[in-house]
């Protein structure tokens, strides 16, 4: 009887591990799909048009800043030094009124701006909370004024033809909310930095597109166009959530507005990895928390699909996954030397550690692609970088999903800002500009 | 501004076209015009009467055959690669296949009678996907004409060789399966992304079914190089490629290793005295390494004794066929390197049986679609050169040639000449063979208690297995070399043999086998033995001895 009752709990272990490993596997073959979507599809789709219209979309570049003081008047310089004409663009930095030291880098950039005859660039403060981007995004858009408003992030290294390629996209495709690429840059300043700005690579040059064409998107945070009438309409951003941007996304989706996605590597805006881990932590816990707070809000419901309404549900579900995932992996070490289990039973275990392999030799590749389409050299260094740090990695990242679920669970909703140091700039963005600042000072 | 010049070129009617300007209509059938429709249809049709007809009668079920569909029965009533110690002799892609297919059929082996006639059917419809593959290879390969395909399918269809190895249900035919399905995947139509990985993943498959195919691999990854040239993704084919070719054998050797027997018993590889306590699939693979018995080319060798006579035609000029398609490919791989991959590809397979090593005499079947498909575009190639006048009287004298190679009784594809001369069908559409060992079997079912102990060859083990069991029928050759399987007959007396069923040549192959003295026991059983029963046919001939009257 005792002999029965064990082969049964024994016979339920193996078919467990069976079950999950399978579904790991179907999860990460989905996932691996995804990750290379674009690469299955016509050039054409993805990149950006060989030939720009003559400006007539006029922009709101709203930047909202907390803390930027070392960052912040490049970026104004950056965009200001666009290739479109100014008179079209309008540009918002929204500080909350207490962070006085990027306020007042802000004013001196502005004042310098009005000396050399540019106008268009303002500081707009608030005092009421909560403290966040959404919140900032919100009193932002109160003032903007243009067609067409945009969001960069302080740090934001925008290309200077951004608006041409924004502009000929809304005129061509008849489109009024187009994503463009971000993409990290600064692949060799750490340990972890290659992985995190592979993830930025495949995330915005090939999964995006899926979502985009599927209907159910989780926008970027920043270098994403609306229309101002209809971010208004749809009421700005939710300022209780953490990941406002994947949020604002869906419930465009949910309203059937179509999404463009332009990733096109000459284009890109560039930012940097958060500089150390407890950033990067910090960062990837607020996001998943974010992704956590929009699937508990239920939008995704409304999405009128169940395709849409599935690839959402998994998409802002994957955070409680990986959190899990994190545990697995733990589990499957240890039962690695401790479990003994008929080979067919292993062999099936053995099926997410091919996916594994499979995900690092396409991040090798997805390396080189990187390097090739933006003039940089990865050495086998970064390569060996990339295999080391692949599984502390993934720790991280399922450490960050349990935070997110501990946090979320006890209520804990702040705002865990990322630090800024300008890693990802290998020139001074609006040098021209800080030269002028020289010479009025 | 002017507009932009367009320079329409022409090409000269006779050039070979390359690889990449090649009609990209091989996706599939709907898409082929409708000559090579026909032409695919009849490629099909012939393939299947060939195949099918005189299947279940001729060639005798072989040893070979017999253990694969052993292992498979092993596998779904055993849960296990195979019913004996599984030695690693070879990857069990194969078996796990036939497996499948028997698991799938509602009676099991039971389904076509002899359980070796499923698996038969198993092979016919591999042939017939095979046809289908090398069909739309060849016209790729030559451009989208007809000429290629249509050759090098009517050659695979008819060869007499093919037909006699091919109807059987071995490891080769499987594997050649997958290699084309590999091959065909890179060829067809515009590249996926995921090309490169389905190519690798049934190039694998192929390799875990039958490990000499890794002699394809260069030529195969050659060509997804050449035919990714132009492709963003090609680093993605690439890698794909590499990554799916190696997990089914990663799999193969992680399930040694799960098993604790992928390094030898004592770290050994001492070739004279073999580690004991354990099989090992290094061993085995280092063993295989080191095995040169004999030459294909001696005068009693599998060339001389078996293949020529079966098909000299196939042999003589697809042997001339690769040689071109070297010397010409070569010269044009720049341009198109589809001749030089065709010639590379049997060039591979005949440096395997060449090289000197160890070969049965179905080791040939890789051999026959790769010197095919060497004839099928040499021919085209020689067709182009024709003047348009030649080539109007080509077709007509291409297709008498092939009837009368066809009905020439020295060739033996469909007619031969009886043992008095006169004009019969070719063995393998006349000779009933195969009723030979179900009378066998049918003897020892009527004459022999289920508890008896029995020496017999493969060929007819799962029948006295699967339904109302003889427990101790073994092979001889488990019998010698299986502690396990010994230990049945008292660990090799010749006392506790009850019966010795001989098939055709086994007491040949077991003084063939008996180097070592392994097989005396038995030898020795047999010669003190009554035959109880015996039937013949021509050359084949069976029997069954009683030891203890």
């Amino acid at each position: 009887m005792g002999l029965a009752a064990g082969d049964m709990i024994r016979d339920l272990v193996y078919g467990a591990l069976v079950v999950f490993s399978i579904l790991v596997t179907i999860q990460s073959a989905h996932t691996l799909y995804l990750t290379l979507y674009i690469w299955a599809k016509p050039t054409s789709e993805a990149i950006a048009p060989e030939q720009f219209r003559p400006p007539r979309v006029s922009f709101t570049v709203m930047v909202p800043a907390r803390h930027e003081e070392s960052v912040i008047q490049a970026t104004i310089g950056r965009v200001c030094e666009a290739n479109y004409p100014q008179e079209l663009i309008q540009v918002l930095v929204v500080c909350s009124a207490d962070d006085k030291g990027t306020i007042a880098k802000v004013n001196e950039k502005i004042s310098a701006l009005r000396k050399a005859g540019l106008e268009n660039v303002s500081v707009v403060t608030f005092e009421d909370g909560p403290v966040n981007k959404p919140h900032g995004l919100n009193v932002g858009l109160r003032y903007a004024v243009n067609e067409v408003v945009t969001i960069f992030d302080a740090e934001d290294d925008v290309h200077l033809d951004i608006f041409n390629v924004v502009n000929t996209v809304m005129q061509d495709e008849d489109v009024r909310v187009v994503q463009a690429g971000v993409q990290l840059m600064n692949f060799d300043s750490t340990w972890y930095s290659a992985l995190n700005v592979l993830e930025y690579f495949f995330w915005f040059k090939s999964r995006l597109h899926y979502h985009a064409r599927t209907g159910a998107i989780p926008l970027g945070g920043n270098t994403v166009f609306f229309d101002r009438g209809l971010v208004t309409r749809i009421g700005g951003w939710d300022e209780h959530n953490l990941t406002e941007d994947a949020d604002i996304g869906l419930r465009l989706s949910a309203a059937g507005e179509r999404i463009r996605v332009v990733y096109d590597d000459r284009y890109v805006t560039k930012e940097e990895t958060p500089p150390t881990v407890s950033a990067f932590i910090r960062q990837r816990t607020r996001w998943s928390q974010g992704f956590m707070q929009t699937l508990k809000k239920g939008t995704w419901k409304d999405l009128p699909t169940r395709k849409q309404r599935w690839l959402a549900f998994y998409t802002l579900a994957f955070p409680r996954g990986q959190a899990v995932l994190g545990i697995y992996v733990v589990i499957s070490l240890l039962t690695m030397f401790s479990l003994k289990t008929p080979e067919q039973v292993a062999l099936i275990t053995f099926l997410p550690v091919l996916m594994i392999l499979a995900f690092f030799l396409i991040y090798v590749i997805g390396l080189q692609e990187f390097t090739r389409a933006h003039g940089l050299q990865a050495s086998p260094g970064s390569v060996l970088r990339l295999a080391l740090g692949w599984l502390p990695y993934q720790l991280m990242l399922s450490y960050a999903a349990l935070r997110a679920v501990a946090r979320e669970s006890r209520g804990a909703t702040d705002w865990e800002k990322t630090q800024h140091v300008g890693a990802h700039r290998e020139h001074d963005p609006g040098a021209l500009l800080e030269a002028s600042d020289e010479t009025a000072a | 501004m002017s507009a932009p010049q367009v320079a329409v070129v022409r090409p000269h009617p006779a050039a070979p076209p390359t690889l990449a300007s090649a009609s990209p209509q091989v996706t599939g059938f709907r898409s082929l015009d409708r000559a090579a429709q026909i032409a695919l249809v009849l490629a099909l049709v012939t393939g299947l009467i060939t195949h099918a007809y005189h299947l279940f009668q001729y060639p005798l079920y072989s040893t070979d055959e017999g253990i694969y569909v052993e292992r498979a029965w092993a596998v779904i009533r055993e849960d296990r690669l195979s019913p004996q110690t599984y030695v690693y002799d070879h990857a069990p892609g194969g078996w796990l296949l036939i497996a499948l297919w028997e698991f799938l059929l509602p009676g099991n082996f039971e389904s076509f009678g002899n359980p070796v006639a499923g698996g038969r059917i198993l092979a016919l419809l591999l042939h017939l996907a095979s046809v289908f593959f090398l069909f739309q290879i060849a016209r790729k390969f030559s451009g989208g004409g007809l000429i290629a395909p249509v050759v090098a399918t009517f050659l695979f269809n008819f060869s007499p060789l093919a037909i006699y190895y091919q109807r059987m249900i071995l490891l080769d035919n499987i594997m050649v399966f997958w290699v084309l399905l590999s091959i065909y995947l890179l060829i067809r139509g515009r590249h996926g992304l995921f090309t490169g990985l389905w190519s690798g993943l049934a190039f694998g498959v192929g390799v875990i079914t039958k490990e000499n195919a890794i002699f394809f691999a260069p030529t195969i990854f050659y060509l997804l190089i050449r035919t990714t040239r132009q492709d963003s993704n090609r680093r993605f084919a690439l890698t794909f490629w590499l990554f799916a070719s190696a997990v089914p054998v990663v799999g193969y050797i992680l399930l040694a290793t799960l098993k604790g027997e992928l390094l030898p018993a004592q770290l050994s590889l001492s070739l004279t005295r073999p580690p004991q306590g354990h099989v090992s699939l290094l061993y085995e693979l280092w063993f295989q390494v080191h095995r040169n018995e004999g030459s294909l080319f001696a005068p009693g060798g599998f060339l001389h004794v078996l293949w020529l006579p079966k098909d000299p035609y196939l042999l003589g000029i697809g042997t001339v066929a690769m040689l071109a398609c070297l010397v010409i490919g070569w010269r044009e791989r720049k341009q198109n390197p589809a001749l030089l991959v065709a010639g590379t590809l049997a060039f591979e397979i005949a440096f395997y049986l060449g090289r000197g090593s160890v070969i049965l005499d179905f080791y040939v079947l890789p051999l026959i679609p790769t010197y095919a498909l060497c004839v099928g575009l040499v021919a085209d190639r020689a067709a182009r050169r024709l003047p348009a006048s030649t080539a109007r009287v080509a077709v007509p004298i291409a297709c008498a040639l092939a009837g009368a190679l066809l009905i020439a009784p020295s060739g033996g594809y469909v007619l031969k000449h009886g043992q008095q001369h006169q004009l019969q069908l070719a063995d393998q559409y006349y000779l009933p063979l195969t009723y030979l060992q179900l009378d066998q079997i049918a003897w020892i079912r009527q004459h022999i208690p289920r508890t008896d102990k029995i020496i017999t060859d493969d060929d007819i083990w799962v029948a006295l297995h699967d339904k109302q069991p003889y427990p101790y029928a073994q092979s001889h050759w488990n019998a010698v070399s299986d502690p396990r399987v010994r230990s049945i007959f008292g660990g090799g007396n010749s006392q506790d043999i009850n019966y010795v069923v001989l098939s055709n040549g086994m007491k040949h192959a077991m003084i063939l086998n008996n180097s070592n003295g392994q097989e005396n026991w038995i030898l020795t059983a047999l010669n003190s033995a009554t035959e109880v029963w015996h039937a013949s046919r021509g050359s084949v001939t069976l029997a069954i001895y009683q030891v203890h009257p």
